[in-house]
């Protein structure tokens, strides 16, 4: 077996047999598609398709979350010594990145799929071809949001730390990324946090799938948030799935690095915490 | 015997503090090698510098001819580590846990479960291979990582403390699978440990202190070299052995009708006590132990620290 399909393995069952895990993420998924498509339903009534618009919202910022979250992972294989036992294997550091990024995205798509599975049920309409170019954005996003996390993970060492600077970094850009907020709406000031903003493009390609906006002109999509003129320069959804990947790969080769630095002397601090116990899993 | 792991003027700065300062040695091929010293020798440091995990400040390390600096990923592949701290996954079962090792070691897909089969009878645990590691014993989670660090057939096998915190009859068995290994696969252990008398099955011993190597031999030789032989003698009278150990300049304790006293070695004591052996109701004679050796050297009982 290839190691970094392995790790992913690995991860995949942890995940799958602590039940708890899987349950929670599953309500905390349909929790938010009934909380947003009903109480914001009203807020929206000036669209076409007002639950495709904010269902696909919903889904990608549930695919957002819970890869961030998903990188915490390394953060118990760190304080349980297992991280140890991957760094001194004879595995490319570019590997163990990869395997890890992979786990949190087939992970986060799995819960991507589910919620737009339980979202057709509230009325979102999409078609089969549609289901599946959801699924693949769903799936390259959540590569560049696991990577994301993967780093800020790595960064904070433990997984206080890792709940604090994750939320603090997921808040803001959630809220202007347009997923609830139209992009249109956002005060001036702010736009250059959009447009530097992961979350921005990926949900901006969504919409365009969900609501099959391939039909409107390029005035169109930048009239309703799915594609951003900056001085002149228009960035179409596609692009904008570019961008993303672009960043993803930033945080990947950032992640590479830090484990590539030999004095892991986080291990040591993680191993001290070990006495005080295990930082407790989501 | 080839040496197999070649350290040459190796240290290791954290900041201005001196871990391990300026040490040179070398481990032969198929031998049993220990590290001892207080915690805080440096130990640790030199440990996880030759597993990779820790960069050096300056000197050349080599295992197996290559450099642990430079040639990290084949140096990986050599070597098997079992750290002092568990490093499991706890929610794997054990024989789980050697398959994603095989994987990440790259084992023949073919060899994969006759390896794991083999490491775990060797640590017998075999009967076990299902269980979830998070239930299991301290001294089944110890065996189940030897177990591990072995199943991809590494040249050199690290222990640090492997039997620290064991029950006595566990850590004999630790002591008697590490035995087993080396003769069956003539591969080199590279450990270290707080039990002095465990390092006795030795063939190398370096005890460290201070970041400094302070003795670097055979347990036979610093035995040798910093301890002498006891010889404890009950007497029907003590006069005629006290007046003969007087004569020699040999210093004695007296405790009752038994004299306590100690020669360089145990030939020596022969003499004497053949001289009186009509006074002699019994006696008993104490070869150095290698925990005086380290009292010898460091000032320290390694059981204090």
């Amino acid at each position: 077996m290839n190691p970094i399909t392995a790790i992913l393995q690995r991860n995949l069952l942890n995940y799958v047999r602590s039940k708890g895990r899987v349950l929670g993420a599953l309500f905390m998924s349909m929790f938010m598609l009934v909380m947003f498509s009903f109480l914001m339903k009203s807020s929206m009534s000036g669209l076409d398709a007002p639950m495709n618009y904010l269902i696909s919202g919903v889904i990608i910022m549930s695919v957002f979350q819970v890869s961030v979250n998903n990188s915490s992972d390394i953060l118990s294989d760190i304080s349980s010594g297992y991280m140890k036992e991957v760094l001194v294997a004879p595995i490319a550091r570019t590997q163990i990145s990869m395997g890890h990024i992979l786990s949190g995205a087939v992970i986060a798509t799995l819960q991507g799929v589910v919620t737009m599975i339980v979202g057709i049920v509230l009325g979102l309409r999409v078609n089969v071809l549609q289901i599946l170019l959801l699924a693949a954005v769903m799936m390259v996003s959540a590569m560049a949001f696991s990577a994301i996390g993967l780093f800020l993970a790595t960064v904070s060492r433990n997984s206080p730390a890792f709940q604090t600077i994750s939320s603090m970094i997921m808040m803001p850009l959630t809220f202007v990324s347009g997923a609830y907020i139209p992009t249109t709406i956002i005060p001036v000031f702010l736009l250059p946090i959009v447009y530097l903003n992961p979350l921005t493009y990926t949900t901006s390609i969504f919409r365009y799938i969900a609501l099959g906006a391939h039909t409107l002109t390029t005035e169109g999509l930048v009239e309703q948030g799915m594609a951003f003129s900056i001085g002149g320069f228009v960035i179409t959804p596609l692009m904008g799935l570019a961008i993303t990947v672009l960043i993803g790969s930033f945080f990947f080769v950032l992640c590479v690095r830090k484990f590539n630095r030999a004095d892991f002397s986080t291990i040591k601090v993680a191993a001290g915490m070990r006495g005080g116990g295990a930082p407790a899993r989501r | 015997m080839n040496p197999i792991i070649q350290v040459k003027h190796f240290s290791k700065k954290y900041g201005d503090f001196t871990a391990v300062d300026d040490i040179s040695f070398t481990v032969d091929e198929g031998s049993i090698f220990a590290f001892l010293g207080p915690n805080g020798a440096g130990k640790s440091t030199t440990i996880n510098t030759l597993c990779t995990i820790l960069d050096k400040t300056e000197g050349a390390l080599t295992i197996n001819g290559h450099d642990v600096a430079r040639e990290r990923s084949l140096v990986r592949k050599d070597i098997g580590i079992v750290f002092q701290d568990s490093t499991l996954d706890s929610q794997m079962t054990v024989e789980e846990n050697l398959k994603y090792h095989c994987s990440f070691y790259k084992v023949p897909k073919n060899e994969v479960q006759e390896r794991i089969d083999f490491a775990l009878d060797l640590v017998e645990l075999t009967e076990w291979k299902r269980a979830v590691v998070g239930s299991l014993s301290g001294g089944m989670k110890r065996r189940a990582e030897i177990a591990r660090g072995l199943v991809h057939d590494p040249k050199v096998l690290f222990l640090d403390e492997p039997t620290t915190g064991l029950d006595p009859q566990t850590r004999a068995n630790v002591w008697e699978y590490i035995r087993r290994l080396q003769k069956q696969k003539n591969m080199t252990i590279f450990l270290t440990t707080h039990y002095m008398d465990e390092a006795e099955v030795c063939s190398k011993i370096v005890i460290m202190d201070h970041g400094k190597i302070v003795a670097h031999d055979t347990p036979e030789n610093l035995k040798h070299q910093y301890t002498g032989t006891e010889v404890d003698v009950v007497c029907t009278s003590t006069e005629p052995l006290e007046s003969a150990l007087q004569e020699r300049d040999i210093s004695y304790r007296k405790d009752g009708n038994k004299l306590v006293f100690h020669t360089k070695k145990a030939p020596a004591a022969l003499e004497i006590l053949s001289e009186h052996r009509e006074t002699i109701t019994d006696f008993e004679v104490k070869n150095g132990t290698l925990n005086e050796v380290f009292l010898a050297i460091t000032g320290k009982e390694i059981r204090e620290l």
